[in-house]
C-alpha cells in the first residue's frame, strides 16, 4: 500500500451518554439515556434494536457528529468535550470513515473524485490522491468504473465506491449505519465481505447499526439499544 | 430517493441559472461601462473645449443696448497692463438669402476682424483664413469715430456646413436681412469660408457666419441712442491676458476683479469659473452615473447572491456529507467564493462585450446627436479595473451569504 501506515484502531469510551433533542420543549425526545461502553481497538461490534431505539444517535456520538447533552465521549482516552467545531471536524476526516445505508457519493464527482474527496480535504497531493483512489477503487471490484458518476453505476457499486471512500484516510474507525439497508442479498454480501477485508487488513474497529442478521452476524460484538438504553451486549460464541 | 438527487439533471438545471445569473450581472456591468464611457466622453469633450477657449476673461452685457462704446471699451482695455488683446463680439441670428433659396437662418458674430483671432485657441483659429478677409481690419471703415457713417466693406465670411448645404462659394453675393421677410436686406459678398470644429451643440452653431461689428448691428439696429442711431456696441468683451498671466488662475480673477471694479454694470466672468461650473455640472452627472450603475450593479450582485444560496439549497445533503466526513468549513467557503469570483468575471468580461456592442450599436443606428455624443466614448483603463474589483470584491462579499446558509446547514438532520 502506498502512503502512510494505517492510523492505530481506535478505542471509544462513552461515559453516562445522553442525548435529548429539543430539550424543555412539548416535543422533546430523550434518543439516549446514560449509555455507558467501551469499544477496545479493532473490535467488530454491531447494534441492534427496534427503530427509533436510538442506534443512529448513539453512532453519530460515537463519531463526533452530535454532541451528548450529558456524558463524556473519549477517543483513545483523550475527551472530545472541550473540542472546537473544527477539531471535532478534523478528527471525523482523519479518524473515521463513514458509511451510509442511501450511501450519499457526491453526484458531481466520478468515482474516483468521490474517494479523492476526502485526502483531497486534507491537502493530500494530487498524484497520491489519485494512485490511492484506484489503489482502493480495485479493492473493492470497480477499477474499470473510475470514470464513472455515481449516476451510472447501481447501488452496490455506488455502495463500494462509498467504502472505498471511508477507507481513504486510513481511520481507526469506520462508522456504518444500515450500510445494506438499500441492498439485495448478493450486493449485501460483497459490501459485508469488504468490511471484513478492511477489518482484516487495518485493523480499524467497526460499529455497523442494522436490523440485518446476516450483516449483524459477521460481527463479534452485539449491542442492542431500545428507546435509549442498552439492553444487550453480548459476544459471538 | 436513493443517494443524492440525480447529477445529470442538476448539472444541466445549474448550468442554466449559471448563465442566468451570469448574463444578469453582464447586464449590470454593462450599464457603469456603457454610461461611464458616453456620458464621460461628452463631459470631457464639452470640459475640453471651454478649456482650450482662448480668452480668459469676458465681460457681458446681453440685452437690448448690449456694452456701449464697444470700440472705445476695447481700445482702453488693451491699454491695461496684463491684458494682450480685448475682443468685442455681438451674436445675432440673421436670415441669408442665396439666389432663389432663403431665407436661411443664420447666427452671425460681430467681430473685430484683427481682434477676433486672436482671443481664439490656436486650433480654433487654426479654422479661419488669416488674416480675415473681411476688408475692415479694425472695423474703422464702416464706423467713423462714433457714428456708423462709412460704406459697409460689404464681405462676409460663412461656415462650410452651411456654404455645402447651399452650394455657396467664395465671391457667391448674398443678401442679408434682419427678419425672414427679407425686408431691409443688404447685399454681401462671401469673402472666406471657415471650418466649424466638432460641436454637441447641433446644426444651429454650426450654421454661422462672421461679420464686421459694425455691419451687423447696422444691418440689425442692435443697440440704439436716445436718437433712434445705431449706437457703438457688443453683448460681449473677450479679453485675452498677456504673457504668464493667461496661465495664472491667481493673476486671471485679479484681472477680472479690477475690471468688475471698474464696469460695475457688467457681468464679469472667468473662464476657469466656467470651467469650474461645467465641471461641478459634470461631476453631478457623473454622480448620477454612479448612482444609477450601483442600483444596476446591486441588482445584479443580489442576483448572483440568490443563485449562489439556490445552488447551497441544492446541494444541503452534498454538503452535509461533506460537512460529516470532516471537509473544513473554510474549504466550502473557499469554493462558493470561487464560484462567485468566476461568475463575477464572467459578468465583467460579457458586460464589458455588451457595453461595447451597444455603443457600436448606438453609432450606427442612433439618432445623429446619439451618434455624435458615441464617437466621443472615452474607455478610462482606471474606471474600468477600478469597476471590475468593485464587482470582484462584492462579489465574493456576496458569497458570503451563501456560506452562511451551507455552515448552517444541520448535519446529522440533513442525513437522516
Ligand atoms: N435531530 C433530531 N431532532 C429530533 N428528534 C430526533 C433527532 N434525531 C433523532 N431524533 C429522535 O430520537 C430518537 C432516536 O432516533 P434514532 O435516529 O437514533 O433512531 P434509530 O434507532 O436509528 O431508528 P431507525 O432504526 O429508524 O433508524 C427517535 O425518536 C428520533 O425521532
Ligand atoms: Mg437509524
Amino acid at each position: 500500500m502506498s502512503g502512510s501506515a494505517p492510523s492505530p484502531a481506535t478505542e471509544v469510551y462513552l461515559d453516562g451518554i445522553g442525548k435529548t433533542f429539543h430539550a424543555g420543549r412539548p416535543d422533546e425526545v430523550r434518543a439516549l439515556r446514560t449509555v455507558t461502553l467501551r469499544i477496545e481497538p479493532g473490535e467488530y461490534v454491531s447494534i441492534e434494536g427496534p427503530s427509533g431505539g436510538g442506534k443512529t444517535t448513539l453512532l453519530n456520538v460515537v463519531g463526533l457528529l452530535e454532541r451528548p447533552s450529558a456524558g463524556r465521549v473519549f477517543w483513545n482516552r483523550t475527551s472530545a468535550e472541550g473540542l472546537s467545531e473544527r477539531a471535532r471536524a478534523r478528527l471525523r476526516l482523519t479518524g473515521v470513515g463513514f458509511i451510509f445505508q442511501r450511501f450519499f457519493l457526491i453526484p458531481t464527482l466520478t468515482a474516483r473524485e468521490n474517494v479523492e474527496m476526502p485526502m483531497r480535504a486534507l491537502g493530500r497531493p494530487a498524484a497520491e490522491r489519485r494512485s490511492r483512489a484506484d489503489e482502493l477503487l480495485g479493492l473493492v471490484g470497480l477499477s474499470g468504473r473510475a470514470g464513472a458518476y455515481p449516476h451510472q453505476l447501481s447501488g452496490g457499486e455506488e455502495q463500494r465506491v462509498a467504502v472505498a471512500r471511508a477507507l481513504a484516510n486510513r481511520p481507526g474507525l469506520l462508522l456504518a449505519d444500515e450500510p445494506t439497508g438499500e441492498l439485495d442479498r448478493a450486493n449485501t454480501d460483497s459490501v459485508l465481505d469488504l468490511l471484513d477485508q478492511a477489518h482484516r487488513t487495518t485493523g480499524a474497529s467497526i460499529v455497523v447499526v442494522t436490523h440485518n442478521p446476516l450483516v449483524a452476524a459477521r460481527a463479534r460484538r452485539h449491542l442492542a439499544i431500545e428507546d435509549g438504553q442498552l439492553v444487550r451486549d453480548s459476544a459471538s460464541e | 430517493m436513493r443517494g443524492l438527487s440525480g447529477g445529470r439533471w442538476r448539472l444541466r438545471h445549474w448550468r442554466l441559472q449559471t448563465a442566468l445569473a451570469a448574463l444578469a450581472l453582464a447586464f449590470a456591468v454593462s450599464l457603469p461601462v456603457l454610461l461611464l464611457s458616453v456620458g464621460g466622453g461628452v463631459s470631457s469633450h464639452e470640459l475640453a473645449n471651454l478649456r482650450s477657449t482662448g480668452f480668459e476673461v469676458s465681460l457681458s452685457a446681453p440685452g437690448e443696448h448690449g456694452i456701449t462704446g464697444a470700440h472705445a471699451l476695447v481700445e482702453k482695455l488693451a491699454g491695461e497692463p496684463n491684458i494682450a488683446v480685448a475682443s468685442p463680439v455681438l451674436s445675432v441670428p440673421v436670415d441669408l438669402f442665396a439666389g432663389t433659396s432663403g431665407p436661411v437662418p443664420l447666427l452671425v458674430e460681430g467681430v473685430v476682424p484683427s481682434a477676433f483671432l486672436a482671443t481664439l485657441p490656436p486650433e480654433e483659429a487654426g479654422l479661419f483664413p488669416k488674416p480675415l478677409p473681411l476688408g475692415d481690419p479694425t472695423d474703422l471703415v464702416h464706423f467713423d469715430h462714433g457714428t456708423y457713417a462709412g460704406p459697409s466693406a460689404g464681405r462676409i465670411l460663412i461656415s462650410s456646413p452651411i456654404a455645402y448645404a447651399h452650394g455657396l462659394t467664395v465671391g457667391t453675393p448674398v443678401r442679408l436681412a434682419a427678419t425672414p421677410d427679407g425686408v431691409g436686406a443688404e447685399n454681401f459678398t462671401v469673402a472666406g469660408i471657415f471650418g466649424v470644429p466638432p460641436t454637441l451643440l447641433g446644426p444651429t452653431a454650426a450654421f454661422a457666419a462672421l461679420l464686421p461689428l459694425s455691419d451687423l448691428q447696422v444691418l440689425t439696429g442692435y443697440a440704439r441712442g436716445p436718437s433712434g442711431d445705431v449706437i457703438d456696441a457688443a453683448d460681449t468683451v473677450e479679453v485675452a491676458l498677456a504673457g504668464s498671466a493667461a496661465t495664472d488662475p491667481g493673476a486671471v480673477s485679479r484681472v477680472a476683479a479690477s475690471l468688475q471694479e471698474q464696469y460695475p454694470f457688467y457681468a464679469v466672468a472667468t473662464q476657469s469659473q466656467t470651467v469650474q461650473q461645467a465641471e461641478r455640472a459634470a461631476s453631478i452627472l457623473t454622480g448620477f452615473y454612479f448612482a444609477l450603475s450601483s442600483i444596476g450593479l446591486a441588482v445584479g450582485l443580489l442576483f448572483l447572491a440568490l443563485v449562489l444560496v439556490r445552488r447551497v439549497e441544492g446541494m444541503r445533503s452534498e454538503i452535509a456529507v461533506r460537512r460529516a466526513i470532516g471537509v473544513p468549513a473554510g474549504q466550502i467557503a473557499r469554493e462558493l467564493a470561487g464560484s462567485a469570483l468566476l461568475l463575477a468575471a464572467v459578468g465583467i468580461v460579457g458586460g464589458m462585450v455588451l457595453a461595447y456592442l451597444a455603443i457600436a450599436a448606438l453609432a450606427r443606428f442612433g439618432s445623429p446627436t446619439v451618434q455624435a455624443a458615441v464617437e466621443l466614448s472615452v474607455y478610462d483603463p482606471t474606471t474600468l479595473l477600478l469597476l471590475a474589483a468593485a464587482v470582484l470584491g462584492l462579489g465574493v462579499l456576496s458569497s458570503g451569504l451563501a456560506t452562511r446558509a451551507a455552515l448552517r446547514i444541520p448535519i446529522t438532520e440533513t442525513l437522516r
